[in-house]
Formats: structure tokens, C-alpha cells, sequence
């Protein structure tokens, strides 16, 4: 299995550090959600991990070895970092067919990847007649052509119209299921919560968190029950009771703040509270994101401690 | 990780863009038609046929730099180099495969630039070519293919100095127009070393200054050496 390992990378932009002492991995068979504000040093990590840029210092590894010692990189590794790397005169055939040739991959797999990429009737098409999200397609076809076991996307859904998008959530998910370790990066929240199975985020070049997203929203963002009742007394009251405070919103709705549905539908309904409406509101990971990003500066404490 | 891959892919890159074809195949007609006017004109004292017969060579030459650097310059739009290094990430031998790819096509152009601009220019010429020998003749298409070679690739080395196409041409062009065209007359001077200057001398019959016909093709093979070493050292050192 083929991890990507991020050890202690460092890389200065003149005086500016634009990734500072990273150290993380990103494992197979789960799609890692990459995640940071602009500028946050997310691109230059993917560069520096494909030998495009020189680390200060650290390293990054793919499987072990450097990305410049794999021999044929594009059988193990794949990429989207820039959807205009397609010359606009050349044919969205050709420029796979370019990228194939130089790693004996043969021809017809830029054919497949037309084909799998929605491409197909265009490949005969100079790429300046396409649009962004074609040419993002084409940079997405260029990074599965040696069918490769790890694939590096960067911010793959620009310019993807809604059927695009759906698209590539589920190719995101078929490629993770299938044991390829997938990093793909984004400052879209809602959209990488669609896909992503882990989480690395970074703030300022440096690493804030590496968790299973699932818990990284669960352990910054208390759920919360929204109620709808006919009899407001009655919800306060019982609420009040079990130590819960209920806050109304309007026209009998209500929320309750840290608790969990399961607890707050037997405690309203062995009050015989009249319910019209019961929901979880789980929290989600643009809420858990702020809450880091707020509490940066301590979160970066904590984790020197640890 | 195997040259004849690398080799192959700057080939497929060179064949499947339409503006280096055209920049290509430009260089024929711009030579031999040049030659071909020169050559109508036979007058005056430092008439020399052999470089009457190729003139059209300093025309030529600008297709064939337009070639080189193009082909280079295409790497540096976009974000083209980092899908090229992703795939190729050894890059010296990158560099080296686009060398190659570059110079092959321009050899072959050039030797039968020098054929056409020999056959036509001698038709041009009439009675006052009967001076050039055969070694003269051979010499001048073997010269002329060398020549714009090393043209394209002083080039090519220069764009991946530079990084961009437009800040080649407008070096190159203004310098082969203008500066050497003016100083160049002014033989055994510093002149005589331009790669252009020092180039040519093997597209005349009487040698003038200190390089020989060889000597002065040398002279332009370390500019053109200098530019690659420069540029292979620029793409080798750069981030992407």
C-alpha cells in the first residue's frame, strides 16, 4: 500500500514561510480532505511532494521513495495541480498522448480516460475552445492515465458545473474504494465534507489538525435538537427540569443547545409535551473549520504540549 | 527512466502544435527565396557567390529561432512545466530530450533548406556561379543546416533561461537585425565572435577574418552549448 508521507517540510517563498515543519501521512483506501485558507501553503505542499518545488528543508514520500525516484511517475502517481497545464492548440487527445508517451503508457489509455472523464466527444477539440470545467476534466483524465495508486488533486471542482460536481464526489469515492490513497485539496467546506473520510487542515503553512472528520466535527461543534411545539410552557418547563435551556426562534420553534435528539424526544415525550416537529442538527464541518481557525492560536499550543 | 520515452513524448509535443510546424517549414521558403533575390544581384566589390547563394539563411535563421524558442517557451505558459516535470522529473535528461527534439527537425529542414537556396540560388546566379567548386557547395548546405541548428537551440536554451518566449525573440530578433547586422561589417573585431557573425563564415567562399569555415561554426556551437548549459542549469535549479 502507498502512503504519502510529509516529514517535517519546510519551504520559504524569500522571507515568507509558506510551509513550516509539516508532518503528516495520508494513508490508502480513504479520501484526505486537504484544507486551509488561501495561502495557507496547501499547493505548495502537492508541489513540493511531486518534486516540482525544492523543500528548505524535510522531505516528503511517496511509498517510501522520493517522487523523483520513481521510474515511470505517472504509473504511481497522479496529479491535477493547474488546469491550464494543457496547451490551448493542442487537442485534449494529443496533450494525453504527449503525457503518455514519456512514461510508456500506452495510447489507448488516453482514450479510456476520455472516455471516463465525460471527454470523449471533445478529445478531437483544441483545449482553448473548452471551458473551465472541461479543462478541469482533462487535467482530471491526465492524473488517472497511469492508472495510478495515489492521486493528488488540487482544488479539482473549479469551474465544474453541478453535474461535474456530483461527478467527481463519486469518482473520488470509487478511486478511494478501490485502495488508492486520494488527497484532494479545497477551501470549499461544504463540498469537502461531501467526500472526504480524513482531514488535514492547515493554517499559516502549519499543520491544525489530523483527524477523521467525522470526529473532527464531533469534538468541535456541540449538536444541537430543533423542536416544534403548540405549548411552549410545557417544553421550557420540562426542559428546565433535566437542566436543558431552550431557545425560541419564532412561531413555536426552538432549539436546544448541547444535546442529543435520542435524549430530548423520551424526556419531551415522558412529559407528554405535544411535538409537531423533532430534528438532530449535527454540526458541520464549515462550523467545526471556524471553530479551529477561531481558536488557532490556542489549538497550536495544545498540540505543542502534546 | 529510458531517453527514447522522453525522446518521443518532445516529438509528439513538437508535431501536434501547429505554430512550431509552421515556424518549421517557414524556414525553406524564407531562405531560398532571400537567396534567390540576393542572387539576382551580382554587383559589387565584396560579391562573394557561395554567400550570395545563402543569404537567405539570415531570414531563415529568424523561422528557425521562432522554432526553438517556441517550442520551449510552450513549457513556461501556464502551469504546462509542472505537468511535464510531474511526468518527467528528472529534468536535466528532460532538458537534453528537448534539445534533441529541437535540433533533429532543424538539421533535417536545414539540409534541405541548403539544397533548394544552392539550386536556386544558382539559377539566380547564372554564369557567376561557375567559380563555386563542389567542396564550396557541399560545404554551404552541410554549413547552412549546421548553422540554423545552432540557431534554434541558442534559442531554446535562451527561452528556458528567460522563461518566456516573448523575452527571447525581443532579445534575439532586435540583436541579429540590428546590432550584429551594423557591426558585423566591421570585420576583425569582437564582431567576428557574434554567433551569428562567427556562423556565416562557412556560408562564404573567401574566409574573411581569423575562424575558418569549421572555426566560426565552432564559435557558434559554445553560444548555442552556453545558452543549453544555462538554461538546463535554470530549469534544474527553479522551482517549477
Amino acid at each position: 500500500m502507498t502512503s504519502i508521507d510529509v516529514h517535517d517540510l519546510t519551504k520559504d517563498h524569500g522571507p515568507r514561510r509558506a510551509v513550516d515543519h509539516l508532518t503528516f501521512r495520508v494513508r490508502p483506501g480513504r479520501v484526505t480532505g486537504f484544507l486551509g485558507p488561501n495561502g495557507a501553503g496547501k499547493s505548495t505542499t502537492m508541489r513540493l511532494v511531486l518534486g516540482l518545488d525544492h523543500p528548505t528543508s524535510g522531505a516528503a514520500t511517496i511509498g517510501g521513495r522520493r517522487y523523483r525516484e520513481l521510474v515511470e511517475p505517472l504509473r504511481h502517481v497522479g496529479a491535477l495541480l493547474d488546469a491550464r497545464a494543457a496547451h490551448g492548440s493542442r487537442t485534449g487527445r494529443d496533450h494525453l498522448r504527449v503525457l503518455a508517451a514519456s512514461n510508456r503508457i500506452p495510447g489507448r489509455r488516453a482514450d479510456e480516460v476520455l472516455e471516463e472523464t465525460g471527454l470523449a466527444p471533445v478529445a478531437g477539440r483544441r483545449v482553448r475552445t473548452y471551458s473551465l470545467g472541461m479543462r478541469q476534466r482533462l487535467g482530471i483524465a491526465a492524473a488517472l492515465l497511469g492508472d495510478p495508486a495515489v492521486v493528488l488533486l488540487d482544488e479539482p471542482a473549479n469551474g465544474l458545473d453541478p453535474e461535474g460536481i456530483v461527478w467527481i464526489r463519486a469518482l473520488l469515492r470509487r478511486l478511494a474504494a478501490e485502495g488508492r490513497t486520494v488527497l484532494v485539496s479545497s477551501h470549499l467546506m461544504n463540498e469537502t465534507a461531501s467526500f472526504a473520510d480524513h482531514l488535514v487542515v492547515l493554517g499559516r503553512g502549519r499543520l491544525l489538525a489530523d483527524t477523521p472528520m467525522r470526529e473532527f466535527i464531533d469534538t468541535r461543534v456541540r449538536p444541537r435538537v430543533r423542536v416544534r411545539t403548540t405549548d411552549a410552557t410545557a417544553l421550557t418547563t420540562a426542559l428546565a427540569r433535566r437542566g436543558h435551556e431552550a431557545v425560541e426562534h419564532g412561531e413555536g420553534h426552538w432549539t436546544v443547545e448541547h444535546a442529543r435528539v435520542d435524549d430530548i424526544g423520551r424526556l419531551l415525550s415522558a412529559a407528554g409535551v405535544p411535538i409537531l416537529e423533532l430534528a438532530a442538527e449535527e454540526g458541520t464541518l464549515e462550523q467545526a473549520y471556524l471553530d479551529l481557525t477561531g481558536t488557532e492560536a490556542e489549538f497550536t499550543a495544545l498540540m505543542q504540549e502534546a | 527512466m529510458h531517453f527514447t520515452p522522453l525522446l518521443h513524448s518532445e516529438w509528439l509535443k513538437i508535431r501536434t502544435l501547429r505554430s512550431l510546424v509552421a515556424a518549421l517549414c517557414a524556414v525553406l521558403p524564407a531562405t531560398a527565396l532571400f537567396s534567390a533575390l540576393a542572387s539576382t544581384d551580382s554587383d559589387g566589390a565584396d560579391f562573394d557567390p557561395l554567400f550570395s547563394v545563402f543569404f537567405g539563411v539570415n531570414l531563415g535563421q529568424i523561422a528557425a529561432i521562432a522554432f526553438g524558442t517556441t517550442a520551449v517557451a510552450a513549457e513556461f505558459r501556464g502551469g504546462a512545466l509542472h505537468a511535464t516535470l510531474a511526468a518527467v522529473p528528472w529534468r536535466g535528461r528532460w532538458f537534453a530530450a528537448k534539445a534533441v527534439a529541437v535540433a533533429v527537425p532543424v538539421l533535417g529542414m536545414g539540409l534541405v533548406t541548403g539544397g533548394v537556396s544552392l539550386v536556386v540560388g544558382e539559377a539566380a546566379l547564372g554564369a557567376e556561379a561557375d567559380g563555386l567548386t563542389w567542396s564550396d557547395e557541399v560545404r554551404g548546405v552541410v554549413g547552412c543546416a549546421v548553422y540554423l541548428t545552432l540557431m534554434a537551440l541558442l534559442a531554446a536554451g535562451l527561452t528556458a533561461v528567460l522563461r518566456s518566449g516573448v523575452a527571447t525573440l525581443s532579445v534575439l530578433i532586435p540583436f541579429l537585425l540590428i546590432v550584429s547586422f551594423v557591426v558585423g561589417d566591421v570585420s576583425g573585431t569582437v564582431a567576428d565572435v557574434l554567433p551569428d557573425r562567427a556562423g556565416q563564415v562557412v556560408l562564404h567562399a573567401e574566409g574573411a577574418g581569423l575562424l575558418g569555415p569549421w572555426g566560426g561554426l565552432a564559435v557558434t556551437a559554445s553560444w548555442a552549448g552556453a545558452a543549453l548549459v544555462a538554461g538546463a542549469w535554470s530549469v534544474r535549479r527553479r522551482d517549477a
